[in-house]
């Protein structure tokens, strides 16, 4: 108990003046700690709001190992030539620095849940009274027969930003006037719904812009539809005409196999040989230690709470994001970061005397086809009959005029300035 | 205004151990709370700071009468743009008032 009461005094002496008013809700006893392992958008949102929110009645510690985060929304916008790599890249310093959220950069190793402690790279533990897990996707690497991790630079996947989205993008300038691009385009569920025909756009876009108009982009899906499908083939037509061939299931009759050191994609139907460029991207999971740690069913992904973003079976730990099933909520950094100011609403309500509100949840996700063409497609989500279920839904339509899909365009850029500040400011 | 009432609240609390703090909701028409909680919507795109940033306005600073009349707007699809329609369509009139509340409370940015 005393070391408790010191704690507390010490943590509140270094916090100042505005913390002291802002006194936790049961005195004497440590502060209430929250791990969050993950620094996406739906983690590094949690740890900051829970952290702001609190005023430091709440410690909060985020568990990631890199010193600086690559976002995935907007990485396709590098690979068309519209960012550079400086400027969707980001720190973490500024949740230090304004909240005190402690950033621990390293691997979370395992969650023992019975002790309620992560365990990090090197041995040591953390304990915590909540538990935030956003760990993402992980990469099925078994799911494209032939192909595996150690194919990943001659076959990129390019669907964790970073490096890959470098290798993608130099990779894409190499392919010659003529030459074969092919895409493996994933099963559902998988991050971001619309990112690999944003993706195909893009490419398209570069091939075009070089000059290289006979360069053809084949599209080998696992599914029979996807998302804002006809505002993509729409676009494809109309910007890029003769230069995209999507093919579904029934057509291809099913991938085969692909071969990294011929650049072959076998299907059903067909075989492409001598591609100038393969990416491969591959079936998905909850990020590794939602599974290892037993907070995935069957599926792969976490089932969770919709009221709150608990974890379905474990009332101390909170799951976000990708890692989820989130209802009707796709799998997107807006989503994940909806999903983190909910739970960390929750949380501060179990740990502290906040006011708790019932959840509400949007997402919108914006798609560039082309220069000063984009569009989006988005809604509201609450809790509803066990599930987070839509509450209204929108998305573009075909036909709309360009000055409509500029100001889009105006608007995904701005979302994505502040859902950055949001995040990391 | 705000900070003089905020800390006195706080006090409050620190003094005779109160959960709840109902005077916040006494500084304005709209539940300053709620309109934080429900803010944390909006400022996925709109910049807290005030910054405006391309496409997406500053929401700051505004008189709490012409954010109501405008989020009104969008709720009754007088005004366009899908996002804020969706957005505003859930949202009740003291959801409403209590957004108008938070944001109306916050310093406008200095201009450049």
């Amino acid at each position: 108990m005393i070391i408790d009461r010191r704690r507390l005094l010490v943590g509140s002496a270094s916090l100042g003046a505005a913390t002291l008013l802002a006194a936790p809700p049961v005195l004497g006893q440590a502060k209430p700690r929250v791990v969050v392992i993950g620094g996406g958008p739906g983690g590094a949102t949690a740890a900051k709001y829970i952290a702001k929110d609190s005023k430091g009645a709440i410690e909060v510690t985020l568990v990631e190992p890199a010193k600086q985060f690559v976002t995935c929304f907007h990485s396709n916008l590098y690979l068309g030539g519209f960012r550079d790599l400086a400027s969707i890249t980001h720190s973490y310093d500024k949740l230090a620095a304004n909240y005190g959220v402690k950033l621990n950069h390293q691997t979370a190793r395992a969650i023992d849940r019975d002790k309620k402690e992560v365990v990090l790279e090197d041995g040591s533990r953390l304990p915590y009274d909540r538990l935030v897990v956003s760990p993402g996707i992980d990469l099925k690497y078994d799911s494209v027969p032939g192909w595996g991790r150690e194919h990943e630079e001659t076959m990129p996947h390019a669907w964790k930003a970073g490096p890959q989205t470098a290798l993608l993008r130099k990779r894409l300038e190499a392919v010659p006037d003529g030459g074969l691009v092919v895409m493996i385009a994933p099963p559902n569920p998988y991050r971001c719904p619309p990112g690999p025909y944003e993706r195909i756009s893009m490419m398209a876009h570069v091939l075009k812009s070089a000059g290289k108009t006979k360069a053809k982009i084949v599209v080998i899906d696992a599914k029979e539809t996807f998302s804002k499908q006809a505002l993509f083939q729409e676009g494809w037509n109309k910007h890029y005409p003769g230069m995209v061939e999507w093919m579904g299931p029934k057509i291809h009759e099913g991938l085969k196999s692909v071969d990294p050191r011929t650049n072959t994609v076998v299907t059903g139907f067909e075989t492409f040989k001598d591609a100038a460029l393969v990416n491969v991207i591959p079936a998905q999971t909850a990020g590794r230690i939602a599974l290892d740690s037993g907070l995935a069913n069957q599926t792969g992904f976490c089932p969770i709470l919709p009221e709150n973003m608990k974890s379905a079976s474990d009332p101390n730990i909170y799951v976000l994001g990708d890692a989820t099933i989130a209802g009707d909520m796709p799998k997107s950094g807006f989503s994940a970061n909806s999903q983190a100011k909910v739970a960390a609403m929750a949380i501060r309500g179990e740990l502290t005397d906040a006011r708790v509100f019932p959840a509400r949840y949007a997402n919108t996700c914006w798609s560039l086809l082309a220069p000063d063409d984009t569009v989006k497609i988005g809604g509201s989500y609450e809790a509803k009959d066990g599930r987070i279920a839509a509450v209204e839904t929108f998305v573009s339509k075909t036909g709309e005029t360009a000055e409509l899909r500029k100001e889009t365009q105006a608007e995904n850029m701005g979302w994505y300035a502040g859902i950055i500040a949001d995040v990391f400011t | 205004m705000f900070v003089f009432i905020h800390r006195a609240v706080l006090a409050s609390i620190l003094a005779g151990g109160l959960a709840a703090t109902p005077a916040l909701a006494q500084t304005s028409k709209g539940d300053r709370e709620l309109g934080q909680y429900l803010s944390s919507e909006c400022v996925t795109c709109h910049q807290l700071s005030g910054k405006q940033s391309e496409g997406v306005p500053a929401i700051v600073g505004w008189p709490e009468d012409q954010f109501v009349a405008v989020m009104r707007a969008y709720k009754n699809r007088e005004r366009e743009n899908a996002v804020m329609r969706t957005i505003a369509g859930r949202l009740s009139q003291s959801d409403i008032e209590a957004l108008a509340a938070y944001f109306g409370s916050l310093p406008k940015p200095a201009a450049p």
